[in-house]
């Protein structure tokens, strides 16, 4: 029975590092930059949803959609200012922009917020359901729930819809893809800011248990990195499955020995996953035919 | 609209301080099929790319079907009607082919499907292979994709750069039966070759590019055959 609590609450950590992971990988892919404001960007997302909720005393649940769109808004404005600018420098200049921006959010939060931890409204209660002798959070569920529907919805418009299409076109070839009357410009921008809403949506997510602070961008930008290592660099299952195998390490083997050394045990994993299968679980070493 | 459907005059291009394109002007009616030959680094794929906008150009001018595309996105000449076959294919190496073909559809869904229909009628090969993602097609049948592709922009002019590189004869024969056919049912084309016997078998007109400038437009039956080796061969003063 605890195995099976550690193992849910594992899933619902690793649903929120996932959306954190999955933004991540969406802007490497559609740019072939690391967006390293990832991680203050969920700090934003987090800070947001605490900073609105006295202002409007609502479930979080119902904060989501607000916080979606305000981040995504975020996200066209980091495009406009730290990669379009610099999109035809080496990749090095995307990096120190986005480094930039990652310290402006957490001194621009700092000076409007203070640096005291805050906490973002629970989705839906803060109760607990009896499942069969099993206690389980409402909040736990509804972060798997709203990951979940997230995580299907970005699959779905990238799998089904023309937008989808386009934004994986600009992804695989982006000269191409204008050459084929995408525009290549609008999509990058629509990638940006999805990565941002998704970053928010974490940040909402993580700040009701975890709470937030303005510097803790930094341990999230490094779990999406080792997310994304893991999983296979550029491939969007592969980040969420490295994102929930990082969320069972941190609970599970935290729980049975120490959380020092969960996260040793998590370094020695990705050390042995880089030796023997460097493309990481999801990558492929090579699929293009002449 | 009036006068030809593309008009290039004075078109300068190049990359970083070396000139690709040297002041090449000519036109291009409607449904006109044209043969681009030259040798290697002659220019045909800068003067493709350039027409497209894919490199910007530093001096000249450009109308196609009585716009000006001088500072025109490359997305947006596509959406006037200008579709682009590259060099070496280039197909979205991990979207299905049916995806391939989509993403450029210019038109609403529903016209949409009716052209995918359209090239899976040209390219029945590619009808059963439509799941399959792009990387596992074999040459020919992404040489196919990428041509399926470029008509997906509903396209009337076809810029054409070296459709039967890497093939087999018998797929580069198929594939340029399917140009003629493409022009024969009035779409301009514009072919970057280097088999310039294929290429003169199925165009009605011949440019030759050397170092970058239009050095011969004529008929495609007529050009001599002296004429061909010096634009290849590099001699000066290709004759005209």
């Amino acid at each position: 029975m605890l195995a099976l609590q550690l193992l849910l609450n594992g899933i619902a950590l690793g649903a929120a590092y996932a959306l954190v992971a999955l933004g991540f990988v969406l802007v490497l892919n559609a740019t072939g930059a690391v967006n390293f404001a990832q991680g203050d960007l969920v700090m934003a997302g987090g800070i947001l949803a605490a900073a609105l909720a006295p202002l409007l005393p609502v479930p979080g649940l119902l904060l989501l959609p607000l916080v979606l769109a305000l981040m995504a808004g975020l996200g066209l404005l980091l495009s406009l200012a730290a990669y379009l600018p610099l999109r035809h420098r080496p990749p090095v200049a995307v990096f120190i922009s986005t480094i930039a921006v990652g310290i402006m959010l957490q001194n621009g939060v700092t000076v409007l917020f203070g640096p005291e931890p805050r906490a973002a409204p629970p989705l839906l209660g803060g109760g607990t359901l009896d499942l069969a002798g099993l206690v389980v959070p409402e909040q736990s569920l509804a972060i798997v729930a709203v990951a979940a529907l997230l995580i299907g919805g970005q699959q779905w418009v990238f799998g089904r819809t023309q937008l989808g299409r386009r934004l994986r076109a600009t992804a695989q070839d982006p000269e191409m893809a204008r050459a084929c009357g995408v525009p290549v410009t609008a999509m990058v921008m629509a990638t940006f800011a999805l990565a941002a809403a998704y970053a928010g949506a974490a940040g909402l997510l993580l700040a009701n248990q975890f709470f937030v602070t303005p510097t803790a961008g930094g341990d999230l930008i490094l779990k999406a990195y080792i997310a994304v290592t893991i999983g296979g660099w550029g491939s969007v299952p592969g980040a969420v499955a490295g994102a929930l195998l990082i969320a069972l390490f941190e609970v599970g083997v935290s729980s049975v020995l120490s959380y020092p050394v969960a996260l040793g045990a998590l370094y020695v994993t990705l050390l042995a996953i880089l030796v023997f299968r460097p493309q990481g679980l999801f990558g492929e070493v090579a699929r293009r035919r002449a | 609209m009036t006068g030809p459907l593309l008009a290039v005059d004075g078109l300068c291009a190049g990359y970083g301080g070396l000139t690709a394109l040297d002041r090449v002007s000519f036109t291009l009616e409607a449904a006109e099929p044209v043969a681009l030959l030259g040798a290697n680094g002659a220019g045909k794929s800068t003067l493709l790319r350039a027409l497209l906008g894919l490199v910007p150009a530093s001096a000249g001018r450009v109308r196609f079907a009585g716009t000006d595309l001088n500072g025109l996105a490359a997305e947006r000449r596509v959406r006037l009607g200008i579709g682009y076959v590259p060099e070496g294919r280039r197909v979205f190496p991990g979207m299905s082919v049916r995806d391939n073909l989509e993403v450029a559809g210019v038109a609403a869904r529903g016209d949409r499907l009716e052209d995918l229909e359209r090239v899976f009628t040209l390219f029945p090969q590619l009808r059963g292979k439509a799941g399959e993602a792009a990387w596992r097609l074999s040459g020919g049948q992404q040489q196919m994709l990428a041509i399926g592709r470029a008509l997906m922009v509903r396209p009337r002019l076809l810029l054409l750069d070296e459709p039967s590189l890497g093939l087999s004869p018998a797929l580069a024969a198929e594939v340029f039966a399917t140009i003629a056919s493409i022009a024969a049912s009035g779409t301009a084309v514009l072919l970057a070759e280097q088999s310039a016997a294929r290429a003169l078998a199925t165009a009605s007109r011949v440019m030759l590019l050397r170092l970058g400038r239009v050095v011969h437009d004529g008929p495609a039956s007529g050009v001599a055959a002296q004429t061909l080796r010096d634009a290849f061969l590099g001699r000066a003063g290709a004759r005209t």
